[in-house]
């Protein structure tokens, strides 16, 4: 188990501001913020390449926090794969092979599997100059996993590469951790790598990890705006929040929402958009939040289409497939009606 | 970049290259070739030209091994006194040679230092350890300088890789470091070996100019050019020329490869 308590440290213009996360033995755990969270310089506080201000790293009950990195036990992958300019592909997978005591042919044998794994034998005797973005990112973890870490760290291993090979990449990140249980945290802004990859899920802001859970649980219920807003969740609303008996009442601008939180006060709620159903009639449900509005806003997002309706001034985002949008003859200006339960309004 | 500056700015440029082409050219064409020879051929040239490749690869092999750790430490710790440090070491670069000579005179012949010094047999004033000494106080500068630049030119994430991978501060040096800086070393002991070649003031200072004695190739120009022996004096500047025309180009060739990593 890799457990972080409390960690500070002041670098420059980025900070850890008391950062704390468990992450057990054998996980996938993403970690997602935006530019300037401090990702990177977690990750390199875990490694070793930065010492705390305070706070501590622990690897399975041992205190890593004084040691230096390469008595860590820990791998690191960058965004810009580092592989030494100077050296083949062989040699900068074998490059960590003289310092752990690895037996020969038990060495041998792990370069033949991971480079088969991740299918780079052809590519051995090449220099790092000649790679494409996806070859030499396979290298780089090849050279990472070589030396049997405990702990790999990703730092945004699958940014800089072009869309097609950051999702093949993607596949094969998944297959090696099945593979190897290798336990590995990953440093990411794309939400996609984050519920494909990670059975655990931190969200970083400003140097402070701001929630951490499954997630399906953190997509599901954020506990900020701002995770809310980073994770794409429509529907953040500020109101009131009066609680009564079975459900509670929560107004945003007169307008009355049920919810089953208890949570009284100013406070935040937030639907997603998929949680809300659209319909030209008024449907029978066991929905109880239902209200009819007109079409505002008609975006088009790709694989869905986001219709935004006005209900007496509150506008919700909708999201509908294509299909139905185009069945159902929707246009800005058209009255309509939306219906969602009361378990799927988060509030926070 | 509109017509007339950049007709300006090549006429600019053809008037120096014409300028320092014609005087280089005036200088090694003044004797006829067998001249040339036969001066190169004399004792003294022979002289010179040994005494000035014994020295400046020594005070070039000892800039190596001195700046090189030095530029690595002050590039990747930080602590007190680094930002004076590092202006001190540059100091040479902008010092008249002939004052770093005078220095160094006064240091190791008017000190109790430079006495006790030479008490041991440790003698820089008027030898040929004198002379590979004023080099090097000339070249460390140059060499501090491009290795500075070159090790803050390679990203630090490699040596952070390497150092999870089980390197010490030593191996990283030696076997992610140096390498990726080896253009930039090429480079450096390039210049400062041309530096070292051509120095005079300082060395004239704290060495002299003795006939046969202290007389490296610029010293060999200057003596036998103050007593109107021109041939020999030619002699040892062409010489010069063809090593710094060498050495550029061998330069130019280290340097424009090293930033590709």
């Amino acid at each position: 188990m890799l457990q972080v308590k409390n960690i500070c440290k002041e670098l420059g213009e980025f900070r850890l501001e008391d950062v704390s996360l468990e992450i057990d033995e054998g996980e996938y755990v993403v970690i997602l913020g935006p530019t300037g969270a401090g990702k990177t310089i977690l990750l390199e506080t875990v490694a070793g390449i930065h010492r705390p201000d305070s706070g501590s790293v622990l690897l399975g009950g041992r205190d890593i926090t004084r040691l230096p990195p390469r008595a860590r036990g820990v791998g690191m992958v960058y965004q810009d794969y580092t592989l030494f300019p100077h050296l083949s592909v062989a040699k900068n997978i074998r490059f960590g092979v003289p310092y752990r005591q690895i037996p020969r042919a038990k060495c041998e044998a792990r370069i033949t599997e991971l480079v088969g794994l991740l299918g780079i034998e052809h590519l051995l005797h090449r220099y790092p100059g000649t790679l494409s973005g996806g070859e030499k990112q396979r290298v780089a973890i090849a050279r990472a996993l070589i030396t049997e870490p405990e702990v790999l760290l990703l730092d945004e291993p699958l940014s800089a590469l072009d869309a097609e090979t950051r999702g093949k990449l993607r596949e094969e990140l998944r297959r090696l951790h099945r593979h190897t249980h290798t336990t590995m945290v990953h440093v990411t802004h794309n939400l996609d790598e984050a519920f494909m990859l990670g059975n655990k899920m931190a969200i970083m802001n400003e140097g402070r990890i701001v929630q951490a859970g499954e997630p399906e649980e953190v997509f599901r219920r954020p506990n900020s705006r701002f995770v809310a807003n980073f994770l794409g969740v429509n529907n953040v609303f500020r109101g009131f929040l009066t609680p009564g008996k079975g459900l509670s009442s929560f107004a945003i601008n007169g307008l009355n929402i049920l919810t089953t939180s208890k949570v009284p006060g100013d406070v935040h709620a937030c639907i997603r958009p998929e949680d809300i159903l659209l319909s030209l009639e008024p449907i029978e449900s066991s929905a109880r939040n239902a209200f009819r509005g007109s079409i505002v806003e008609v975006s088009n997002t790709g694989t869905l289409i986001n219709v935004h309706v006005d209900v007496d001034g509150v506008v919700f985002a909708t999201a509908i497939t294509r299909r139905s949008f185009h069945d159902m003859g929707l246009e800005v200006g058209l009255s309509v009606h939306i219906t969602f339960k009361t378990v799927d309004v988060h509030v926070f | 970049m509109d017509v007339s500056f950049r007709s300006i700015a090549l006429t600019l440029c053809g008037l120096t290259v014409l300028l320092l082409a014609g005087a280089l050219l005036s200088l090694v064409t003044r004797t006829t070739p067998h001249d040339l020879w036969a001066s190169l051929r004399s004792e003294e040239i022979q002289f010179a030209i040994k005494l000035s490749l014994l020295t400046s690869l020594s005070s070039t092999a000892l800039c190596v091994v001195v700046a090189v750790p030095t530029a690595y430490v002050l590039t990747h710790k930080r602590f007190w006194g680094r930002s004076i440090i590092n202006v001190i070491l540059q100091l040479p670069l902008a010092l008249p040679p002939v004052v770093a000579g005078m220095a160094l005179l006064v240091l190791f012949g008017a000190t109790d230092f430079g006495r006790g010094l030479a008490d041991l047999g440790i003698r820089f004033v008027f030898t040929t350890q004198g002379i590979i000494l004023a080099q090097f106080f000339v070249i460390v500068p140059f060499m501090y300088r491009i290795m500075k630049t070159t090790f803050q030119g390679i990203n630090p994430r490699y040596e952070h890789v390497a150092q999870t991978l089980g390197c010490t501060d030593f191996e990283v040096f030696r076997r992610v470091t140096m390498p990726m800086a080896r253009n930039g070393l090429i480079a450096g002991a390039i210049i400062a070996w041309c530096r070292a070649l051509g120095e005079f003031g300082a060395a004239l200072m704290l060495a002299g100019a003795t006939r046969m004695r202290t007389e490296t190739l610029p010293t060999a120009l200057y003596l036998n050019m103050t007593s109107g022996n021109l041939p020999l004096a030619v002699a040892a500047a062409t010489i010069l020329i063809g090593i710094a025309f060498v050495a550029l180009i061998i330069f130019e060739r280290a340097a424009g490869t090293s930033r590709v990593f």
